[in-house]
């Protein structure tokens, strides 16, 4: 009898806390397509580095295991309190205690048991997906095979079982603890209400304002100045964030009351009496979970943002620094063997080998302070290319050509840098470059590898007429060491100066296929090889090793792609991983919260209705009510987290523009209202079927 | 005849040594086998605790309360649910019936619970159901039936087990006056035919003029004692009636 009343309470309520069955099926679905992902030999022979997936993926399930532990256990205990008087008659009964927690336990197990079953099945189904997606990145062929991975379930068992368990236990005790009069007697049990005073609150809601106001400049100051390293000033404001948030929520339903209430006019305007005093009364006790909430989307918006700027800053990294599929730099210039080598293992489409001269810095720097990268620019020495070169450099990536005048100049830079310098040539368009004064005709910014290839950020394009002045200036500088190496000394004013040259030989090649990470490897190998026989030559010492490997750079498309997707991937599955169970464990606490707060409700709605308002228009105050109620938790997390981005953003400004960092915030903001959303409006049809159905 | 209840002196005080508020000030008296008594007394005056005291739900501050000889305020923690399932009966106001399990589970629930061979229970359910008239309905859950309904459900499973003594709180508080009437009429004839022992605690003097004999409460004392004896229900009724207008003239708060 007492299987058969298990039974069927777990049948109701999983019905009832409809919305918490779900939200447990598809966090388990996550989990387990997320373990199976880790343990997967697939995913993980896909590249080098995305062997580390599964090595995230298990720092992050601890943070799904918190997340998860905290939505159950509240959960639970929600629904422990919500039938205490149910507990309370199996007592007077004469049902043991014992078997009452055997009773709840074994529901509990049941609910669960079910909600694993389901979502490994799900998740079973989910991990093909994400498989597909994985290896569509990697341009890998997938064919959908049933994989069932048992490492994957036994993990997921141990992380939800472990959780329920817990939670058990910590129920068991509850049940143990209270007396049946409590139970039979103490009807609702609200949240503690922190604060009384009205006064005390309007002041508490002042200073929270002040924190969160605080704790924003902090952070974008701190983030203003890339060059210091982010410190303690940051954990400052965190924490003041922290404590805003919370008393945010503590002081904020009496502000409302304050604000709305004492104003008859507005006040009894509409539905709005009903509404406010509806929502006044439960965020009043519910302030600390409703911090707790606010704070975890306040997380998410925040990570969620760093995550997807972190990708747009990579993904710009290979757009700029890497149009060309090969590039070979080199301190000596002799690119024969190594063409050979490439054409025998790669199909090459373009190969150009050319010079890249250095000459002491005519001054640029400062044109770089209203772009992001100051304060980066080496003030010391610019990069120059000839307009043939960089005609030609332009050509294999199908640009069109420009022509310069002989007294002319340009400059080419990376698109974040293009506006600011701009702005500063505009007005000082005249410059003396070895000797000669010349023109800065335009800024030019198509991407020709310019993250420490053809110059770091940015390089001079002169005319040929110009090159043999340039090429005296560059071999002066590099007379001035022996070794070839690119350190160079000179007295100037009576001190030291220390310039770094960069290799005076490059080479671009753009091949047919994109390389692999297995080329990459045999070709550094390769040049590592004969670099060493070159210098060898040229010291006449073996010893000299160490350097000797440094006078040749070799970078591939191929072998950063494979690296930047991996890295790619991993972020983004972590970040809507987490993301997503940190919504939906905070939207499915609201939305049980005012569910099961419906029977309560329902009585003053038919109230309302007994006093002549129709069905519509209840329907319509409700949708209003719950509407505020998601919207608190929500509202300021968003006014939070928009400047908080904006200011850590700074620091990707380099790699990433402003557009695309709004473009990011938006897809950050719309996929969250649109999981928010989902569940608001299922609680919104449920409510609706709570108050005015029979049942 | 024989003695089923007895409370001796008890004291129940609330609140702490600067505010103290006595609920019960101490109230003594005897239950014999087979009487049906009510207790009386406007809100607050310490009616529904006495009941919540005997019935174990609440503990006392001081003094005794036997039941059969055993001594119900000294029975350990672990032997309460024991005690309770073997020997009380309970009717609430708002029915307390286990809304996952149907009417004729819900009486068979304590059947199962003291143990009673699966042969005998349905028997016994369907036996009791039939006399209080609700086997019609045994197959049906609690929120398909009405109120009337439900509580005589709950007056099956109060008395299915042959407990020592039934303790009814407000049982028609939650039911309209046609179904309250039915209830009070199972009550009575239960006390006749089969003997059962009731207490039952009611602000309502129609539902208290069912008893035989009745104890008004007063600020945690009892303040009157009346029996129906011979007399017809009816002049029962005026006579608690004229008590009450003793017991505290305002007649708002006892109806």
């Amino acid at each position: 009898m007492l299987g058969k009343l298990s039974f069927r309470n777990a049948k109701r309520q999983a019905k009832d806390y409809c919305i918490y069955f779900i939200t447990v099926i598809i966090s388990v679905a996550l989990m387990f397509s997320f373990n199976s992902i880790a343990t997967s030999n697939d995913i993980s022979e896909l590249s080098f580095y995305m062997a580390f997936f599964s090595k995230a993926i298990s720092g992050i399930s601890i943070l799904i295991v918190l997340v998860m532990a905290w939505l159950i256990n509240y959960c639970m205990r929600f629904m422990l309190e919500k039938r205490s008087k149910e507990f309370g008659t199996y007592q007077i009964l004469g049902i043991e205690k014992k078997s009452i927690s055997n009773i709840f336990t074994l529901e509990n197990i049941m609910i669960g048991g079910i909600a694993f079953i389901i979502g490994i099945a799900l998740g079973t189904f989910l991990y093909q997906i994400f498989t597909s997606i994985i290896m569509n990145l990697f341009n890998q062929p997938y064919q959908i095979k049933i994989s069932f991975s048992i490492k994957a379930v036994g993990m997921t068992a141990i992380y939800f079982f472990g959780i329920f368990a817990l939670v058990l236990l910590n129920c068991r005790r509850k049940i143990k603890k209270t007396k049946v009069y409590d139970l039979l007697y103490a009807n609702k049990k609200n949240e503690n209400n922190m604060i009384k005073n009205a006064k005390g609150n309007v002041i508490l809601f002042t200073l929270s304002i002040a924190l969160l106001v605080g704790a924003i400049l902090i952070n974008n100051n701190e983030f203003a100045n890339a060059s210091n390293m982010v410190g303690r000033n940051i954990f400052i404001a965190i924490i003041m964030l922290i404590v805003g948030i919370y008393l945010f929520y503590i002081s904020i339903s009496s502000f409302i009351v304050k604000r709305y209430l004492n104003n008859k006019s507005k006040k009894y305007k509409k539905d709005n009496m009903f509404l406010y005093r509806n929502l006044t009364s439960k965020i009043n006790t519910m302030s600390l979970s409703l911090g707790t909430i606010a704070l975890m989307f306040t997380i998410i918006l925040i990570g969620g943002n760093v995550a997807l700027l972190m990708n747009s800053m990579i993904n710009n990294e290979i757009e700029m620094g890497y149009p060309y599929e090969i590039m070979i730099t080199t301190a000596d210039g002799d690119f024969s063997k190594y063409k050979e080598y490439i054409e025998k293992n790669a199909k090459v489409k373009d190969m150009y080998e050319y010079r890249l001269y250095n000459i002491k810095g005519i001054g640029l720097s400062t044109a770089f302070e209203k772009t992001p990268f100051k304060g980066a620019i080496d003030k010391e020495i610019d990069c120059v290319l000839s307009l043939t070169d960089y005609n030609k450099l332009r050509e294999i990536l199908g640009y069109e050509k420009v022509d310069l005048q002989d007294d002319e100049i340009m400059i080419n830079c990376l698109k974040t840098a293009k506006g600011g310098l701009e702005k500063y040539t505009k007005e000082n368009d005249k410059i003396k470059i070895v000797g000669k004064d010349v023109k800065i005709k335009e800024i030019r910014s198509e991407n020709i590898a310019q993250v420490g290839f053809n110059g770091s950020y940015y390089a001079i394009i002169v005319p040929d007429s110009l090159i043999p002045l340039i090429e005296k200036e560059d071999q002066r500088l590099r007379d001035k060491n022996d070794n070839n190496s690119t350190i160079v000394t000179e007295q100037e004013d009576g001190a030291d100066k220390i310039y770094y040259l960069d290799f005076a030989y490059n080479f671009v090649a753009t091949t047919e296929n994109m390389t692999d990470e297995k080329f990459y490897k045999e070709l550094s190998n390769y040049i590592i090889k004969q670099e060493r026989e070159i210098a060898g030559e040229v010291n006449g010492e073996e010893q000299n090793y160490n350097i000797q490997i440094s006078l040749a750079n070799v970078q591939t498309k191929g072998e950063r792609m494979s690296q930047t997707k991996s890295f790619y991937t991993i972020m983004s599955f972590l970040a809507f991983y987490v993301a997503l169970i940190f919504v939906m464990a905070t939207a499915t606490l609201l939305a049980i919260q005012q569910l099961s707060d419906s029977e309560k409700y329902k009585y003053r709605y038919e109230l309302l209705k007994k006093l002549g308002v129709d069905e519509l228009q209840i329907n319509r105050t409700i949708f209003k009510q719950l509407l505020f109620y998601f919207a608190i938790p929500m509202i300021l997390p968003v006014i939070i987290s928009i400047p908080v981005i904006l200011g850590v953003g700074q620091i990707f400004t380099v790699a990433v523009t402003m557009e695309e960092i709004f473009k990011n915030i938006w897809i950050m903001l719309g996929m969250f209202i649109l999981v928010y959303g989902i569940y608001f409006i299922a609680t919104d049809v449920q409510f609706d079927r709570n108050i005015n159905g029979n049942g | 005849m024989k003695k089923v209840l007895k409370v001796e002196q008890i004291q129940k005080y609330y609140g702490n040594k600067d505010n103290i508020t006595k609920a019960i000030d101490g109230i003594s008296f005897d239950v014999e086998e087979g009487e049906f008594i009510g207790i009386m007394g406007a809100s607050g005056s310490g009616k529904t605790t006495l009941l919540n005291c005997i019935s174990t739900i609440d503990t006392i501050s001081s003094g005794h309360i036997y039941l059969e000889n055993q001594d119900i305020t000294e029975i350990k923690e672990e032997n309460i649910a024991k005690f309770r399932r073997e020997n009380l009966g309970f009717i609430f106001q708002d029915f307390n019936l286990l809304d996952t399990l149907t009417i004729e589970e819900n009486i068979a629930l304590i059947l199962t619970i003291n143990k009673v061979p699966e042969k005998e229970i349905d028997k016994k359910t369907l036996e009791i159901a039939r006399k209080l008239g609700i086997e019609e309905i045994l197959n049906k859950y609690p929120y398909q039936v009405s109120g009337g309904q439900k509580q005589r459900c709950a007056v099956c499973r109060a008395i299915v087990n042959n407990p020592k003594i039934i303790l009814a709180d407000e049982p028609t508080g939650s039911l309209d006056s046609k179904a309250a009437r039915q209830l009070l009429e199972v009550m009575e004839d239960m006390n006749n035919k089969m003997k059962a022992t009731i207490l039952m605690v009611t602000h309502d003097p129609l539902s208290a003029s069912y008893a035989k004999k009745i104890l008004f409460l007063k600020d945690g004392k009892i303040f009157n004692k009346i029996e129906k004896g011979e007399k017809q229900r009816k002049d029962f009724y005026n006579e608690i009636l004229d008590v009450l207008a003793l017991l505290g003239g305002d007649a708002r708060d006892v109806r």
